[in-house]
């Protein structure tokens, strides 16, 4: 019977198409809008990286002076000092500091002078720890961190501007007036949002960076910080007694062989603030945070609130036109009485009034269902016109397809009970002496 | 086929209870072809209902087909009303938007035939009404007649024992009033049982038995005539 009903369903759509029509479009208007907010919510708190997001961890440590608040807590970056050394003792599975850079590139062609990318400056497990594909070549290796080669990994859009389609892997391109070698070109990465790189000035949401040099040529060659630094204290006089101060400017991941190495890791952290406060350091008692990804996100406020405001504002609205959709339906069962009392004299208990009448509701739903994904791509494609940042996260996964259907069929269903449960209560017996 | 003992039917509101039908007895045997008539307000519909198992009675016994309906639940009785019970209305009662086919077709879906059983069935009672060539039309495009066949052809499919004709031909003119009793004899004939509802006492003359309700009861014709001019007569 459920062909049957589908069939009758997908007929009725016909009858009274105005009435129809107002209701698709209800439907469709409340879903479009939902489903394009949600979607953008669902990108913004999605875990960009879940088979490992518990193994990721960014330890903070309160390097604070012993002046600052009892209750200030460890700042969201670390010194130089505390990278160099955390990276030097190797404790996780994988770890490394990192922080923005501007460089320079220079391609030498008359057509393309000189312009400022973006960059960051990790160590070779950052390409392991996140995932990274590569279009060519590969990360550089632990040689060149710890020589501070001269070596870059550049982006796909970087590679096409300067190289065309052509593998640039071994070529060397000119940055701050140095001469790097190309080592891998990242391929297709897009991290939504950039977690491994919340603490930027930059949005979360946005184009990886075209740029990575390793963390120490980084520093050897004296790029400043593109980010945020923090210098609770005296940042001294100069680069080399920049690097020795307390200032907080780089950011820190390490990756764990098991989430169940999270608590002995922070051992580890404790034992070392430890250590440092018998060198002087770390005056306040030891204090640090561990963060996995989705607690880094979290902490960070990368699901704005306003986002959130804006979902439930929409699901808000789906309501009012779902209870608008509930008298649409209403009056279009009203006016079927007088066959629900024909199917009921032929012999249809009211169950199977229910079910044909529900079905139908849920037809409705589909057809409501195509008009709102249609909208909601036009209302994700008003949402990308807002920036560059929420042109990444615009974007409708298949999976957000089909609950878009889902959700329009499920509303139209809910929406369809209170009707259907009307219908059923029809008396034949006086609508087939009034027809 | 059909028999009701002392059955009642109350309608009560918090002012008001009306007897529709009391001490009602009617028996209507296997193949039989019985007119009910009497007066607007009489009944009539109510019994109807009752016997469609459109509508609950209050109390007595309902038999149909042998088969004790008093206390079955809604698809018990929706089971039986398709097996047992063809519907005939005055206003036809057609789905506006299925063609004739699937008019038809609706009482055999509830029956969960197969798709080939129920052509075979829609072909065949189609055919016995003279509409075989039109299934595919809607019932907008057939006259009041020709709807009122469907609407006997579709109470016909599912091969009920008994048809409830509730003034069959009250929405027709007297051609095609002719023709849909016509066909109702043939049915009769072939061994259906008819009970129909009518206040034209030229189309009751052609029913093997009349009944006559009178105040929700079954009134006995000929004692009352009887009756009427034994009275007659005294006065004179």
């Amino acid at each position: 019977m459920f062909g049957y009903y589908l069939q009758l369903g997908f007929r009725s759509l016909r009858r009274n198409p105005a009435l129809t029509a107002l209701m698709v479009l209800t439907l469709g208007v409340g879903i479009a809008a939902s489903m394009s907010t949600l979607t953008v919510l669902t990108i913004m708190s999605g875990n960009p990286i879940p088979d490992r997001s518990e193994r990721l961890i960014v330890p903070l440590l309160d390097n604070n002076p012993a002046n600052f608040a009892a209750d200030t807590k460890a700042p969201d970056q670390m010194s130089y000092v505390d990278a160099t050394n955390l990276l030097a003792q190797h404790h996780a599975k994988r770890q490394t500091a990192l922080y923005g850079i501007q460089p320079y590139v220079d391609s030498g062609r008359k057509d393309l002078p000189p312009f400022q990318a973006t960059g960051i400056a990790p160590t070779h497990d950052f390409f392991d720890i996140f995932a990274v594909p590569f279009r060519y070549g590969g990360p550089w290796s632990a040689d060149a961190d710890a020589n501070r080669g001269d070596v870059v990994v550049i982006s796909t859009a970087l590679s096409e501007k300067l190289y065309g389609q052509a593998n640039p892997v071994g070529r060397r391109m000119r940055i701050n007036d140095r001469e790097y070698q190309i080592t891998g070109v990242v391929g297709d990465w897009k991290p939504l949002p950039r977690y491994y790189r919340l603490i930027s000035g930059n949005p979360a949401y946005g184009d990886i960076e075209d740029v990575m040099i390793p963390f120490q040529t980084a520093v050897g060659q004296e790029f400043g910080n593109d980010g945020s630094t923090d210098c609770s204290g005296d940042s001294g006089n100069g680069y080399a007694a920049f690097l020795r101060s307390e200032c907080v400017w780089i950011q820190y991941w390490a990756e764990l062989a098991s989430p169940s190495d999270r608590a002995a890791y922070g051992d580890y952290i404790a034992a070392y603030i430890g250590e440092q406060k018998k060198l002087g350091r770390y005056p306040r008692p030891v204090n640090y945070t561990l963060y996995n990804v989705m607690e880094w996100l979290d902490h960070q406020g990368v699901v704005g609130k306003d986002s959130r405001l804006q979902a439930w504002l929409a699901l808000g609205f789906l309501l009012v036109c779902l209870v608008n959709t509930v008298g649409l339906l209403l009056a279009k069962f009203t006016a079927r009485t007088g066959e629900i009392g024909v199917r009921r004299a032929l012999g249809a208990p009211r169950r199977e009034i229910f079910r044909q009448f529900l079905i139908e509701a849920g037809v409705i739903g589909i057809a409501g269902g195509v008009v709102g994904l249609a909208l909601s791509f036009g209302g994700m494609w008003l949402i990308a016109r807002q920036s560059r940042s929420m042109e990444t996260v615009a974007h409708m996964s298949a999976t957000m397809l089909l609950a878009t259907i889902a959700l329009a069929i499920a509303c139209s269903i809910v929406a369809g009970l209170l009707p259907t449960w009307r219908a059923c209560q029809v008396r034949p017996a006086v609508q087939l002496k009034s027809q | 086929m059909l028999r009701m003992q002392n059955l009642s039917k109350v309608y009560r509101t918090h002012l008001i209870e009306t007897h529709a039908l009391r001490g009602f007895d009617i028996h209507v045997q296997d193949g039989e072809f019985v007119a009910v008539t009497g007066p607007s307000g009489s009944g009539k519909t109510t019994f109807l209902n009752i016997a469609g198992l459109l509508e609950e009675f209050t109390g007595g016994d309902y038999f149909l087909d042998g088969v004790n309906v008093q206390g079955m639940d809604d698809n018990a009785r929706s089971k039986l009303r398709n097996e047992k019970l063809g519907f005939i209305f005055q206003g036809f009662n057609l789905i506006p938007d299925l063609n004739l086919f699937d008019n038809v077709d609706v009482p055999l879906r509830y029956r969960g035939f197969n798709a080939a059983e129920r052509k075979r069935r829609i072909d065949d009672a189609l055919g016995r009404v003279g509409l075989a060539s039109r299934m595919k039309h809607y019932p907008a495009e057939l006259s009041g007649g020709q709807q009122q066949r469907v609407a006997i052809a579709r109470a016909l499919a599912g091969s009920p024992k008994l048809l409830l004709a509730d003034e069959p031909t009250g929405n027709l003119d007297s051609q095609m009033a002719r023709g849909v009793m016509e066909l109702l004899e043939e049915i009769n004939e072939q061994g259906t049982s008819i009970l129909m509802v009518t206040h034209d006492p030229e189309l009751a003359a052609r029913a093997q038995r009349n009944v006559h309700i009178i105040d929700g009861q079954v009134s006995d014709l000929l004692r009352e005539t009887n009756a009427s001019l034994a009275a007659v007569a005294a006065t004179a």
